[in-house]
């Protein structure tokens, strides 16, 4: 029986279905991520857990990818790994050329809870990182006030967090990852704790945000319509343990709004996904009555 | 209707403030008809007014600011030098593994012991000089604290420190500012704790042998038999507590400012 059961640290092919792009070659444009079979395995009390299984992905400069799958797979793990909040069991993980071995002020992240410094007001909050490497108060506030502006909450500057709606918290936190102006943003869910009608919002509000920051985001989310919706790529990963089945280029036009959630092409890309999800989530089950 | 039970609130609340203002007076009250009345020895058991002269002969022969000020010089250096070691030491033990490895085992043996029961040694080291009764009281205050602060920082949001962290947050400010104002809703709770902890040394550290202060000035007192002067330094003592832990709850409730 035991023998039987599949053991994720032994090597098998990745697991690639269609259409993956193919190796970027020499002359194509440098990663500007690179994650190299990463394995992360975290010890618990009934032995190991791993939430990472030989992942490997590229993100070009300037793009938007999306990782898609269901809760538990390893998507927070992976992005964790990405911004160097998690270390490498095995493989590794590259950002701008350097290999991520602890947190770098060039890469923001965005949580799926705000996280915001409840004894700092929404402007002290933001000119945080500002301040944290070194630049002048003025300097710091400076900026905040920029970003406060972009994310429509001047009336709210000197605002403690807890007296906030979530969504405007979110904004907050999303301004605070950018007031360091990171070449890489990584969001994890950020939109997810948030009711569906904000969380539109705040998707129309990351579209604009995206083409005046020029940024690497790679964004986590187990909502399809939300990946499709943003993203140039969506990579699909199975269920735990985490790896990347897919890797779906999304040819939809820019600028886009959720007025592309009817259009054909859209919903082709949808069902291909959810058949793969479906799929998958299959296989995984019978995996498990094999097992059992 | 809701307005007459709005009244009848209003009515029980205003009783209840009236109640609330006599229980004191009343009291006293009581207490100098019985200890007039010969029902006791008003020798062991004075009236309030003998207390009252007591007191004041006790201001006006100018002693009483010196018992004072010795009993509160005790009070707030000790104070504050526990509070500061409990803080430094609670967020090191809290955030770094090796140092809770070395420290927390010895301190979880030495906090229970009642501070009091170190007065002896405490003489033997010290003598009689200021620094053993100081000793007394930032022993007392420290363990407290350092407890508070440990616990406290173990509870600082794991979430708030990984933002600090993406945000290039540096080492001495994670600490300082991260660590200490997450851990600082906890902080504050032990502070108070340690305010009534810091008087319970002092009684002790005084009564072990002083030249001046409250405590000693009540046990002088007791040895001549002065009764009055030993409940007007009982009453001077509780009144000192009492404002000390209230304007501690006030400064506690400004403290958190961002509640
Ligand atoms: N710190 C941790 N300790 C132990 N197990 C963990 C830890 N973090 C995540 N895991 C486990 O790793 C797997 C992947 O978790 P996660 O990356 O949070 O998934 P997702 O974000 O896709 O929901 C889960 O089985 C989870 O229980
Ligand atoms: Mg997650």
């Amino acid at each position: 029986m035991v023998a039987m059961m599949h053991n994720p640290l032994r090597p098998t092919p990745p697991l690639r279905l269609v259409d993956a792009p193919p190796e970027p070659s020499s002359t194509a444009p440098e990663a500007i991520i690179r994650v190299e079979n990463l394995s992360i395995v975290f010890d618990v009390p009934r032995g190991e857990v791993i939430a990472v299984d030989r992942v490997s992905l590229a993100v070009m400069p300037g793009e938007f990818v999306s990782l898609v799958g269901p809760s538990g797979c390893g998507k927070s793990t992976l992005l964790n790994a990405m911004a160097g909040l998690e270390r490498p069991f095995e493989g590794e993980v590259i950002v701008a050329g350097k290999p991520m071995l602890a947190p770098r002020p060039d890469i923001g992240m965005v949580f799926q809870q705000p996280h915001l410094f409840p004894w700092k007001s929404v402007r002290r909050n933001i000119a945080h990182g500002p301040r944290a490497l070194g630049k002048s108060k003025t300097e710091a506030l400076r900026i905040a006030d920029d970003l406060i502006e972009m994310i429509g909450l001047t009336k709210f500057a000197s605002a403690y967090p807890h007296t906030l709606s979530g969504g405007m918290q979110q904004r907050v936190a999303i301004a605070r990852a950018l007031a360091n102006q990171p070449r890489e943003l990584l969001m994890d869910e950020p939109f997810g704790a948030l009711d569906a009608q904000t969380r539109a919002v705040m998707q129309d509000n990351l579209l604009e945000l995206r083409d005046r920051i020029n940024a690497t985001i790679v964004f986590v989310t187990h909502d399809i319509d939300e990946a499709i919706l943003l993203s140039d790529r969506v990579l699909i990963m199975s269920a735990g343990p985490g790896r990347i089945l897919r890797d779906l280029s999304v040819g939809l036009p820019r600028p886009r709004s959720s007025a592309i959630l009817t259009d054909p092409a859209y919903l082709a890309l949808k069902r291909d996904c959810l058949d793969l999800i479906r799929t998958e989530g299959r296989k995984a089950f019978e995996q498990m009555e094999a097992v059992t | 209707m809701s307005t007459g039970g709005h009244k009848g609130a209003t009515a029980a609340g205003r009783l209840s403030v009236l109640v609330g203002a006599l229980s004191v007076p009343a009291f006293v009250g009581l207490w100098e008809l019985i200890a007039r009345s010969r029902i006791v020895n008003a020798v062991l058991f004075p009236p309030p007014s003998t207390v009252a002269v007591a007191v004041l002969d006790w201001i006006q022969s100018g002693q009483f600011f010196g018992d004072l000020s010795a009993s509160l010089f005790r009070v707030t250096v000790g104070f504050l030098i526990g509070t500061a070691g409990g803080i430094m030491l609670g967020v090191l033990t809290g955030r770094f593994r090796l140092v809770s490895s070395l420290l927390s085992p010895l301190f979880h043996i030495l906090r229970p012991i009642p501070p009091i029961a170190f007065v002896p040694i405490v003489i033997l080291w010290f003598g009689l000089s200021e620094t053993g009764k100081l000793f007394l009281v930032v022993w007392g205050v420290f363990f407290t604290v350092w407890l508070a602060t440990h616990i406290g920082v173990q509870k600082v949001d794991r979430g708030l420190v990984r933002a600090a962290l993406m945000l290039g947050t540096p080492r001495r400010q994670m600490l300082s500012e991260i660590i200490l104002l997450g851990a600082l809703p906890y902080i504050v709770v032990g502070l108070r704790t340690a305010v009534s902890i810091s008087f319970y040394t002092l009684v002790a550290a005084e009564l072990a042998g002083a030249f001046a202060g409250i405590v000693y000035r009540i046990e002088i007192a007791q040895q001549n038999m002065q009764t009055g002067q030993v409940m007007g330094g009982l009453a001077a003592l509780g009144l000192l507590s009492f404002v000390a832990d209230r304007s501690f709850a006030a400064i506690a409730e400004r403290a958190v400012w961002w509640r």
